[in-house]
């Protein structure tokens, strides 16, 4: 099931074919800014065809996330809430994000990492492509209260804007579709595929026998929402958090009574470096998380049925199952440099 | 995977043929002749006139009686189809892009542009055709291509939804004497259905509509003849049995179906210019 390779060799065959076809031996193959299909992962769902990522792309990507020109006063930049040191959520001490003028939102800022193969978007999946996130947080009053039209006059007043999307994508004015191109190419390539659980699948690691029995533990207990790779079967659960939930969750977008409170199961990639949790950051540490599981789930209507009776976890399984969720914990994206501010 | 392994492919080939100046252009063939689709926008039988935000004049009537003027009306429509009884069959060809210049295939109606109201296919092969078939909306393959240029950037003017995202296939906005706020907006979104499995009433809907329409004659299509689609929309239809003190405001799938539904019997064929 699981391919030993890596990455697939197209693009790096691409490039061969460009040198080749070009007589131009000068060419250096680097493939830091390609994107590529990790052989253990879902299929990607980011529409690449439309939207190719390249370096240039990538480091003007780079550039407008860190860049508060997004907000309405220049205070809050995509980085204020994603920080690469924690997977791309936010810092710990913002349980619910904050935005201009330290308005504070109503849920917490998840993980960017993998974004590429994820289906739907945000904790109650209302956004379905990539593209489209970032009207959200630019729009929205309490993250950064600007509006997309006004971004875009700010972007086609600046030279260096004007000049990079020259550069980029030929154009000679700047476009909302191509600032959001531009996002995506950077966040497409958040791709954290390299924990130690990574390696273990590929035979290059060996986990210890606490953390292959916190493995066991976890397939048995978690798998019904948290399943595959990405600890995620994408479905909308209600995880038992509230008698009576206020957030209404995916009924938010789908109007359905049975939908309120349910939130997208989360993928539990570097979730070691993700806390608080929960779309509202409630709980602080992965004991108190698993705790909750074993005894604090709460009955509301839609409580997913599999957690009526919660899920029994002694002291000594937590431990086990903690030890498993922190193998997947991948230092070499979160440091990885190509995500430093250029 | 293996769609993403030849889309590779198929852009590194990209990059070879622009990175080496070897540009080849298919030849356009041209199949056929240019048809025309005008829009003209009623309120039962009076033409649309756009009124200005403050005005308090209200030249229409709902069916069940409220006055009301129109401020904005404008919607999407797409996937053209013509066909014919012998087999002819017209599909305009469909392209999302972040360039302008190269969408194709959406059309981004609105009463405020005359141009905008007439839509011009090419290349339509010759022959006889007895009806026009469109989609009043964006259907889930354009909104999943991800951010489009032109009349699709919400930057420019494309109405969309940011949470729940898609386009507004038909906003209709005015003011209405019957209730103190006097504006009130009608917009028709959505492009999913999501059936609810424990058997309540769905809520979230595909409210893009296909509607499909007979010309009244046998329209001609050769090199000499260049016939025109005139395609009346009326507003009062899709208002139908609205009552805007209880629904001045519509901004949900769910709401919005109550309208959508009346979307096809809206547009008719009023005739074609031969
Ligand atoms: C004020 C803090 C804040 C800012 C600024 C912000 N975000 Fe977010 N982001 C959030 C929160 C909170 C969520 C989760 C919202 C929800 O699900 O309801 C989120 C969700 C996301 C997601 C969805 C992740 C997933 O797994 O579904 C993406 C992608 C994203 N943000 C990208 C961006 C980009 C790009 C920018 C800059 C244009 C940005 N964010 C700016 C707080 C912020
Ligand atoms: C019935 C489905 C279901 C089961 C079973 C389940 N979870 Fe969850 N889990 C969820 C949902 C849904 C959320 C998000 C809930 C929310 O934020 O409101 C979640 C959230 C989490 C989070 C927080 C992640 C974050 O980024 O905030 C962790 C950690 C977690 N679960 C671990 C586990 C572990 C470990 C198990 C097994 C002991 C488990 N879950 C079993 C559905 C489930």
């Amino acid at each position: 099931m699981y391919i030993s390779k890596k990455r697939i060799q197209l693009p790096v065959w691409g490039l061969l074919l460009f040198v080749f076809g070009c007589q131009d031996s000068e060419m250096q193959i680097d493939d830091t800014y390609v994107f590529y299909q990790p052989a253990h992962f879902p299929e990607a769902t980011y529409t690449l065809e439309n939207n190719p990522v390249t370096e240039k792309g990538f480091l003007l990507g780079e550039k407008l996330f860190n860049d508060p020109i997004l907000s309405r006063d220049g205070s809050v930049a995509c980085s204020n809430c994603h920080q690469q040191g924690t997977a791309f959520a936010d810092s710990q001490q913002h349980p619910l994000s904050k935005g201009v003028e330290d308005r504070e939102g109503i849920r917490n800022a998840p993980s960017l990492a993998n974004l590429a193969f994820l289906p739907e978007f945000f904790w109650d999946g209302g956004v379905t492509h990539l593209d489209f996130v970032p009207l959200n947080a630019i729009e929205t009053e309490f993250e950064m209260d600007e509006t997309i039209e006004n971004v875009i006059v700010k972007l086609n007043k600046s030279e260096t804007y004007r000049a990079l999307f020259k550069d980029v994508f030929d154009m000679d004015e700047v476009t909302s579709p191509y600032m959001l191109h531009a996002l995506s190419q950077f966040m497409v390539m958040m791709i954290s595929d390299n924990s130690r659980y990574d390696q273990y699948l590929q035979g290059e690691e060996v986990l210890s026998s606490e953390e292959l029995a916190g493995m066991e533990l976890f397939e048995s207990k978690c798998e019904g929402c948290h399943a595959g790779v990405l600890q995620s079967d994408f479905s909308y659960r209600n995880n038992g958090l509230d008698a009576m939930p206020l957030d209404s969750g995916r009924n938010r977008i789908t109007e359905n009574s049975q939908d309120w409170g349910k939130f997208r199961v989360p993928s539990l990639r570097n979730v070691e470096l993700t806390s608080p949790y929960m779309h509202d950051g409630r709980f602080e540490t992965l004991e108190e998380v698993l705790k909750h599981y074993n005894s604090g789930v709460q009955i509301y209507e839609t409580l997913d049925p599999s957690l009526k009776s919660g899920i029994s976890i002694s002291d000594d399984e937590r431990a086990k199952i903690i030890s498993f969720l922190k193998t997947l914990t991948d230092r070499d994206f979160t440091r990885d440099p190509k995500f430093f501010i250029h | 995977m293996k769609t993403l392994k030849s889309t590779i492919a198929l852009l590194a080939m990209a990059v070879l043929f622009i990175s080496c100046g070897e540009e080849t252009e298919d030849p356009q063939t041209k199949l056929g002749s240019s048809v025309a689709i005008e829009f003209d926008n009623f309120v039962g039988t009076s033409q649309v006139n756009l009124e200005s935000e403050a005005s308090t004049s209200y030249a229409y009537n709902t069916t069940g009686g409220q006055e009301f003027n129109l401020t904005r009306v404008q919607y999407y429509v797409s996937k053209i189809i013509l066909t014919g009884e012998n087999g002819e069959i017209f599909e305009d060809e469909l392209q999302v892009s972040a360039n302008a210049d190269e969408i194709k295939g959406y059309y981004f109606i609105h009463e405020s542009d005359n141009a905008s109201k007439l839509i011009e296919l090419t290349n339509v092969p010759k022959g006889t055709y007895t009806q026009i078939t469109f989609n009043l909306g964006i259907d889930e393959e354009g909104v999943q291509e991800g951010a489009a240029g032109g009349i699709l950037d919400p930057a420019n003017g494309a109405p969309f939804w940011n949470w729940n995202a898609g386009y507004i296939g038909m906003t209709i906005e005015g003011q209405t004497s019957v209730i103190d706020e006097s504006e009130f907006a009608i917009h028709i979104g959505g492009w999913k259905d999501i059936i609810p499995e424990d058997g309540t009433t769905q809520k979230f809907y595909n409210n893009v509509k296909t509607i499909t329409l007979n010309l009244d004659v046998n329209m001609q299509v050769n090199s000499t003849l260049e016939p025109e689609i005139h395609i009346v929309t009326d507003i009062q239809k899709i208002l139908g049995d609205v009552d805007f003190t209880a629904t001045p405001q519509v901004h949900s799938p769910a709401v919005g179906r109550l309208f959508a539904d009346n979307l096809e019997s809206a547009f008719v064929v009023d005739h074609v210019h031969q």
